[in-house]
């Protein structure tokens, strides 16, 4: 079973209650298995190839990149935590903060764009707020790709990844920029070039292919959000025992 | 003398797509070769082969005496000056000029030079009016300009671009064209992936064309850009002026704008002559 | 049936004081083609955006003067990879995604959409992914996605210039094409060369204000070929020293020579 062949309310369905339940469930073990429950995700297939990008890295080690993605993402938040906090409060935070950046990644890698858009006008939503949602999913492989972009380009003009603080920072300057510059200065034309594909508030989208929605996935989506309230429910009369 | 750029039976491919066939052909100090050929003939991952962001699967590519599988980027960048397409997207520096001169910065040339070699690139393209503003307070093609004044600013032995003119007016378009024949002049090499023939006629003087990957033919644009019926199999078109040359039979085929004049010139001087 | 007129139009970007169009008027006739030629800068490019309601509608700025339009307008943007949704998989699914947007019945945006893949040549690339095309695949995909929504005024900037040799044929044929059904084509380009077969009108920009309007011969006068704006075979004629008139096109210097 692909995570992208699921219902794409389904999947935000879980990409909501695992950081939910993260945040609820005590730590460290609570937040801990979450953990474990969110990484196991990543590692499943069904991440979308734009993510990981074309001409990557063939068979099993195409899994890792979301798992690695994910670790990679989480990894300065780690920092930040040990240098403000003690350690119990460091790790009980990460474990929460890496269970949300987790489930996040293989959200993008997994629910396809299109498919939410296709799933919110089927299900009532009009279409430009389900772009609005769909495109912050898709500028992930797009800003990726231009970063690459970037990245080669200044490398070809010297820039060295290697070297001291110093340079790295320079390196880190060259490389951000760019992309931040460019990106921004598109948002203006993206918002433009939009409406002249037809993307006005008023006209109701026709669904091209919406997505299944099995009896079960729906009934999986209320039990979801049960054991989110229930769990919830129970912290809080456990400490507030009346 | 080695040649500046040498593909000796170069192979390669994208997982199992092939791209590249056995592809050879050279490039000597000062020549100037457009690389032409349909979309998708394979041409933009020649760019990228050369400036080591990619290793060929099978053949060498060699920049000078370089194998470029012993390279990265940033030591190629020592020979080899690249512009890829959609190039105003790289700029990022406070000024025009802070931008131009990062490479020849990053090289680590002192800082003496790297104002000397920013200045003549800045000249080259007529940008020093431009050179104290801020890169995307400028329109897209100019932004172009300056990503190619980038690469000048390496003074690179061989400048390798993608699709330079796409964007420019012809002012521009000769703008580039002086650039790059003063370049070639100091012994520059210059490969030009370009689907503008006339761009190509006016600045290049060879032409190598892929088709699928494999090399279709090599040889000086003079010959080959009048004739269409080699040109058309290839999916290319003569250029109004080769055509032009060609239709009514101009002495010595000219294939640019000023010698295709001139020819014209002394045509109707001959025919008006007694 | 005039299907675009604009009286006297001047616009302003939003803050900045100079225009960038200056009592501007023009009009396309549905069934005809119009060129706009001029420096980069002249004001092509603002021009499209006026006569396609996004200026200032969408973009700000101030406008004076009057724009009409008779029929729906589509414009096709020099940069296809703003252009591109972002959300569709395969370039069918991009080709119908206007369509789908304007809310038509599926069996028509079907129809719609195929017929605008055969004529860009593009059945072959329809599963494809469009983040994997080229520049010049991806710009017929978007001019498809465009046509696809079926605009009565189709405006084009700068469509050929990712186009190799034969996509930029296939493209001058189409826009004949579309003339013919009745459509309304305004379009800013600098491939000169082209247009003697594919306009019915030049339109000569100049700093934001029309400078000459005309047929495809005013590419063949001495005050275009100073400007940098005669075609190829012009210029040529007029650098060599020879008399007017100037021939326009390969075609006429070799009828000329007989």
């Amino acid at each position: 079973m692909t995570g992208s062949r699921l219902h794409p309310f389904t999947l935000l369905a879980i990409a909501g209650a695992l950081p939910a339940l993260a945040w609820i469930l005590p730590a460290p073990d609570g937040a801990a298995a979450t953990l474990v429950v969110s990484l196991v995700l990543t590692l499943t297939p069904g991440a979308r190839l734009g993510l990981t990008g074309i001409g990557a890295s063939p068979g099993w080690r195409r899994r890792l990149v979301v798992f690695r993605m994910a670790l990679l993402t989480a990894a300065p938040f780690w920092l930040f935590l040990l240098l403000l906090h003690d350690v119990p409060t460091t790790i009980a935070t990460g474990l929460r903060i890496t269970t949300m950046v987790a489930t996040f990644v293989w959200l993008v890698a997994v629910l396809e764009p299109a498919r939410l858009v296709e799933a919110m006008v089927a299900a009532g939503w009009s279409a430009s707020i389900a772009y609005l949602l769909a495109a912050t999913l898709s500028a992930v492989p797009v800003l990726k790709a231009r970063a690459q972009r970037i990245v080669e380009a200044q490398r070809c003009r010297g820039l060295s990844p290697r070297g001291g603080i110093p340079a790295r920072l320079r390196a880190l300057q060259a490389l951000a920029l760019p992309l931040v510059l460019s990106a921004l200065h598109e948002v203006d034309e993206r918002a433009l070039a939009l409406e002249t594909r037809g993307l006005v508030p008023g006209i109701r989208r026709t669904p091209l292919a919406p997505p299944h929605d099995p009896a079960a996935e729906r009934a999986a989506r209320w039990a979801l959000l049960l054991v989110c309230l229930f769990t919830l429910v129970r912290r809080l009369i456990v400490q507030h025992p009346s | 003398m080695i040649p500046a750029l040498r593909l000796d039976d170069v192979s390669f491919s994208y997982g199992t797509v092939p791209v590249l066939e056995r592809l050879s052909f050279s490039v000597a100090p000062g020549e100037r070769v457009a690389l032409l050929g349909k979309n998708g003939a394979g041409k933009s991952t020649v760019v990228r082969l050369i400036a080591g962001l990619q290793r060929p699967s099978e053949g060498t590519v060699w920049v000078g005496d370089w194998d470029t599988r012993d390279c990265v980027p940033e030591q190629l960048a020592w020979r080899v000056g690249s512009v890829f397409q959609h190039a105003d997207q790289q700029l990022f520096a406070r000024t025009v000029r802070d931008d131009v001169s990062f490479g020849p910065r990053a090289l680590g040339v002192g800082e003496r030079e790297v104002e000397r070699r920013t200045d003549r690139a800045l000249e080259d393209l007529d940008l020093t009016a431009h050179a104290e503003q801020h890169p995307y307070d400028l329109p897209p093609a100019w932004r172009k300009i300056a990503a190619l004044a980038g690469a000048l600013a390496l003074e690179p032995a061989l400048l390798v671009l993608d699709e330079p003119t796409v964007g420019l007016d012809r002012a521009l378009r000769t703008r580039v064209t002086r650039a790059l024949l003063d370049r070639s002049a100091g012994s520059v090499a210059l490969l030009v992936i370009t689907h503008d023939l006339t761009f190509a006629a006016e600045t290049l003087e060879r032409g190598v064309v892929l088709d699928r990957g494999s090399l279709a033919c090599d040889e000086s644009l003079t010959g080959l850009l009048g004739d269409v019926t080699r040109l058309e199999p290839l999916g290319l078109a003569p250029p109004p002026v080769a055509a032009l040359s060609a239709a009514l039979d101009l002495p010595g085929r000219p294939v640019r704008a000023a010698d295709a004049a001139a020819a014209l010139a002394r045509v109707a001087r001959g025919r008006l002559a007694p | 049936m005039k299907s675009l007129t604009l009286d006297h139009a001047s616009y302003w970007y939003a803050a900045t004081d100079s225009s960038a169009l200056r009592a501007v008027s023009l009009d396309v006739a549905q069934g005809e083609v119009v060129a706009l030629v001029g420096a980069l800068g002249a004001g092509a490019s603002t021009l499209l955006l006026v006569a396609a309601d996004l200026a200032p509608r969408v973009i700000g700025g101030r406008l004076e003067g009057s724009v009409s339009r008779h029929d729906r307008s589509g414009i096709v943007l020099p940069t296809p990879w703003t252009q591109v949704s972002g959300m569709a998989f395969t370039v069918w699914d991009e080709v119908a995604f206007g369509p789908a947007n304007l809310g038509w019945p599926a069996h028509e945006i079907a129809r719609q959409v195929d017929r605008a893949l055969e004529r860009l040549e593009l059945v072959p690339l329809a599963s494809r992914d469009p983040a994997t095309l080229s520049g010049g695949e991806l710009q017929r995909v978007i001019i498809a996605a465009i046509l696809a929504m079926d605009p009565g005024l189709v405006l084009f900037d700068e469509p050929a210039a990712e186009l190799d040799a034969e996509g930029a044929a296939l493209l001058w044929r189409l826009i004949r094409l579309l003339a013919k059904e009745g459509k309304a084509i305004l379009l800013a380009t600098s491939a000169l060369d082209a247009l003697p077969d594919v306009a019915d009108r030049v339109v000569w920009l100049e700093d934001g204000a029309v400078r000459a309007v005309g047929t495809p011969d005013l590419l063949a006068e001495g005050a275009a070929c100073d400007a940098g704006l005669g075609t190829s075979v012009a210029t040529v004629w007029r650098t060599g020293g020879l008399p007017a008139p100037y021939p326009l096109t390969v075609a006429h210097a070799v009828r000329g020579r007989r």
